[in-house]
C-alpha cells in the first residue's frame, strides 16, 4: 500500500465522521479537514472519495440552492455509512494502539 | 463572483476530458458543478486552484474519471458522424457522376480502416489535450494531427487502389439506388437524433455547385471557381450561424 493510498483510507474515515456530525457540502468538509491539520492534502481530493462513497451507498446527497453560484450538493450518511464509520473507528483505534506501543517500546 | 480564467479553463478541460472518456453527461455536469461551487468559494477566500486540484491537474482529472462509469451509449452518438460523413460523400459523388456504384474490395476495406483510424486518433488526442493545460492554438494544432494522418492514409488507399488489383464489388443500378437511399435515410435519421445538420449542410455545399453548373455553358475553369465559391460560402454561412447561436447561448447563461 502506497502512502497516498493509506492517506486516502484515513481521509475516507474522517469524511465519514465529519458528515456524520452534520449534513454538509464539499467545501465545508475540505475546510474542516484543513482546520484539523490535513492541510498537506489538496482540497479536491475529497471529491473522488465522495463519488466512490456515494456509489458504494455510504452517503446520499441532495441538491439545494446556494446564495451565490450553482446549486450545492449536501451529503449525509446512510445506514451503511454509519456502519463503515464504526468499523473505521475500531480499525483506527487498533492501529493507533499498535503504533504507539511500537514507538514507546522501541524508542526507550 | 466570477471565476478566474485558470479555474474556468480547468473546468472546461475536465468537461471535455470526461466527455471524451465516454462518461455520462449528467454525471459530468454534476461533478463539474460541484467543483465550480467549490472553486467559487475557495477563490472568494483567496485560495488558488492549485490548492484544490494539487500539483497535477491531469492526475486529478484521472482520479475523478476513475470513479465514473463509462457511458458508451451517449458517446456512440458521435460515431455515425465520422462514419457517415466520408461514406455519404463518396457514394453521393459517385452516384451523381456515374449513376452506378462499384468499388474495389481494397477501397472498401480502406474506408473502414480510415474510419477506425480517425475515431481512435481523435479520441486519443482529445484525452491528451484536455488533461494537459495547453493553449487553444496548441490544442487545435494537436487535434488536426490525427485528422491529417487519417486523411493521408485514405489518400494513400486511393492511390494504391489504382495499382493493386482486387475484385470489384459492383452494386448494379438497383443496388446503387438502394444503397444511396439507405445512406440518405441514415443521414436524415442521424441529423434528427443528434440535433445537428452538419452532414446535410456539408454535402449540399460540396455537391450543389456540381448539380447547378452541370448544364451551364461555362468553361471548366469558371465552373471550378464558381463551384468553390459556392462551397465555401455555404460552409462559411453555416459556421457563422453556429457561432452566432453559441454566442447567444453563452450570453444568455451569463
Amino acid at each position: 500500500m502506497s502512502q497516498t493510498q493509506m492517506m486516502k483510507g484515513i481521509i475516507d474515515g474522517c469524511l465519514l465522521a465529519i458528515i456524520d456530525g452534520n449534513e454538509c457540502y464539499g467545501y465545508e468538509m475540505a475546510e474542516r479537514l484543513g482546520d484539523y491539520g490535513f492541510d498537506a492534502v489538496s482540497e479536491g481530493t475529497i471529491y473522488p472519495l465522495l463519488m466512490r462513497m456515494q456509489r458504494e451507498g455510504l452517503v446520499t446527497s441532495v441538491r439545494r440552492a446556494s446564495t451565490a453560484g450553482p446549486q450545492r450538493k449536501y451529503y449525509s450518511l446512510t445506514k451503511e455509512g454509519k456502519q463503515a464509520l464504526a468499523e473505521f473507528i475500531l480499525r483506527w483505534q487498533q492501529l493507533e494502539k499498535s503504533v504507539n506501543a511500537v514507538l514507546k517500546k522501541e524508542m526507550e | 463572483m466570477a471565476l478566474t480564467q485558470k479555474s474556468r479553463k480547468f473546468l472546461e478541460d475536465l468537461h471535455i476530458y470526461l466527455l471524451s472518456s465516454g462518461k455520462n453527461l449528467n454525471e459530468i455536469k454534476e461533478i463539474t458543478t460541484e467543483l465550480e461551487d467549490h472553486l467559487i468559494e475557495a477563490e472568494a477566500n483567496g485560495k488558488s486552484i492549485d490548492q484544490i486540484v494539487g500539483d497535477s491537474p491531469s492526475a486529478y482529472m484521472e482520479s475523478i474519471s476513475g470513479e465514473m462509469k463509462p457511458d458508451l451509449a451517449s458517446w456512440a452518438k458521435y460515431f455515425p458522424l465520422v462514419l457517415l460523413g466520408p461514406i455519404a460523400f463518396t457514394i453521393f459523388g459517385d452516384l451523381l457522376d456515374n449513376g452506378v456504384l462499384a468499388y474495389s474490395l481494397f477501397n472498401i476495406i480502406g474506408i473502414i480502416v480510415y474510419t477506425l483510424l480517425f475515431i481512435m486518433g481523435v479520441s486519443i488526442v482529445f484525452k491528451y489535450t484536455s488533461r494537459k493545460q495547453t493553449s487553444v492554438t496548441k490544442e487545435i494544432i494537436i487535434l488536426s494531427l490525427p485528422i491529417i494522418v487519417s486523411m493521408l492514409f485514405y489518400l494513400l488507399v486511393l492511390f494504391l487502389d489504382t495499382m493493386i488489383d482486387t475484385p470489384i464489388v459492383n452494386f448494379g443500378e438497383i443496388g446503387s439506388i438502394v444503397l444511396g437511399s439507405v445512406i440518405f435515410i441514415l443521414i436524415i435519421a442521424f441529423s434528427i437524433w443528434s440535433k445537428t445538420i452538419i452532414i446535410p449542410v456539408v454535402l449540399l455545399a460540396l455537391f450543389l455547385p456540381d448539380i447547378l453548373l452541370k448544364e451551364t455553358a461555362l468553361s471548366e475553369s469558371s465552373k471550378l471557381i464558381i463551384g468553390m465559391f459556392i462551397t465555401y460560402s455555404l460552409i462559411g454561412l453555416y459556421l457563422f450561424y453556429i457561432f452566432a447561436k453559441e454566442k447567444k447561448k453563452q450570453q444568455g447563461s451569463e
